[in-house]
């Protein structure tokens, strides 16, 4: 598995877990939990951003894996 | 007219008097009477009776001293309420019976309790050894309570230091088969929630006896058929499993990278998730 691929597969996880979060502030009733909720939700998107910004430029430098 | 119809007519019309004058006199646990209450009752009951019988010759005889059985207690309990002096004549004073440890044995004569008395209500409050007794009192129904001493109590997680999630009140949603919408409305949730939460877990709406969702909106259920396993929702540690994968990916990131900017980014981002990490174990393990 080439690096570009793994840091892929993480960021997929990473999502997942995002939507997850953000099901789970708005299903929830507690204001406490909801507040908790969210702010992970907050916190886990800037690292998606963080690591799609990284996808990004290590594809620029090796293009051959570009797409995997 | 035939003495018998008098009697159902008064009856009648007595037992709805009697109905809602107990409607309107305290709710309160038949345990939790004070003496007075209790003989309030009793005459009420009496009297009642006396009149509906017809054993009582007048029957406004009868009514006014209802009335007066009926109404003293009520405005007693509101000028009780408007007046600490007045309630503590009508209640009395609740008394301590073991301060800081020790017994107070004057208080105990005072109640008219033996030694023995006493051990058995604390026996009774499951404090069988006196030794782990800091306070006790007894009310003016004649309860006691008792505190125990700090190292005695039962651990609670704050003793722990362990943080748990706060929640609200679970609602229940279905009952012998049937939707409850007024459940259903309180929490938020539409039906077509409902049913696809039950299609998921492969339930009939018509098996499942109490439904119960949780301030999460986690759904718990219990059938009919006792057979059937209901699988249990693992989507919470699911999510704290994947998050914590997510954050080790991230410090193996670190590690393998030559680029300098990236690797300090990887190791900012994976010290962040781990304190995300930390913040939602109580909420999403238990």
């Amino acid at each position: 598995m080439t690096v570009v691929s793994k840091v892929k597969q993480t960021l997929s996880t990473l999502k997942g877990s995002e939507a997850t979060l953000r099901l789970y502030s708005l299903q929830e009733r507690d204001k406490e939990a909801r507040v908790i909720y969210t702010e992970a939700f907050e916190e886990i998107s800037k690292i998606k951003t963080n690591l799609e910004k990284r996808v990004g430029s290590i594809e620029f430098q090796e293009p051959q894996y570009k797409g995997n | 007219m035939n003495s018998w119809l008098i009697i159902l007519f008064n009856s009648v019309i007595l037992f709805f008097i009697t109905f809602f004058l107990t409607r309107f006199m305290k709710k309160r646990n038949l345990s939790k009477f004070t003496p007075f209450d209790f003989i309030s009752y009793v005459v009420i009951a009496l009297i009642v009776t006396l009149i509906s019988l017809g054993i009582i010759p007048n029957i406004y005889f009868g009514l006014t001293a209802l009335a007066v059985w009926g109404l003293m207690p009520i405005i007693l309990d509101y000028s009780s309420m408007k007046s600490k002096w007045i309630y503590n004549i009508i209640n009395g004073k609740e008394r301590v019976l073991v301060k800081n440890g020790k017994v107070m044995e004057d208080n105990l004569a005072k109640e008219r309790m033996t030694g023995q008395d006493f051990l058995q209500e604390l026996r009774s409050q499951k404090s069988f050894n006196l030794a782990d007794v800091e306070f006790a009192v007894m009310e003016t129904t004649g309860d006691i309570n008792v505190c125990l001493k700090a190292d005695k109590k039962p651990v609670t997680s704050y003793d722990l230091g362990i943080k748990v999630a706060s929640k609200t009140e679970p609602q229940a949603v279905i009952l012998d088969g049937n939707i409850l919408n007024e459940g259903l409305t309180n929490i938020g949730l539409s039906k077509g929630w409902l049913s696809t939460e039950l299609e998921n877990k492969g339930v009939a709406l018509e098996n499942v006896f109490i439904g119960q969702v949780d301030s999460s909106g986690d759904l718990y259920l219990d059938l009919f058929d006792d057979l059937v396993q209901v699988p249990k929702s693992q989507n919470k540690e699911m999510l704290y499993a994947s998050i914590q994968k997510s954050q080790a990916d991230l410090m193996s990131f670190a590690l393998e990278t030559e680029n300098e900017e990236a690797k300090s980014i990887y190791l900012k981002d994976a010290e962040n998730l781990e304190k995300v990490v930390k913040k939602l174990e109580p909420y999403l393990l238990r």
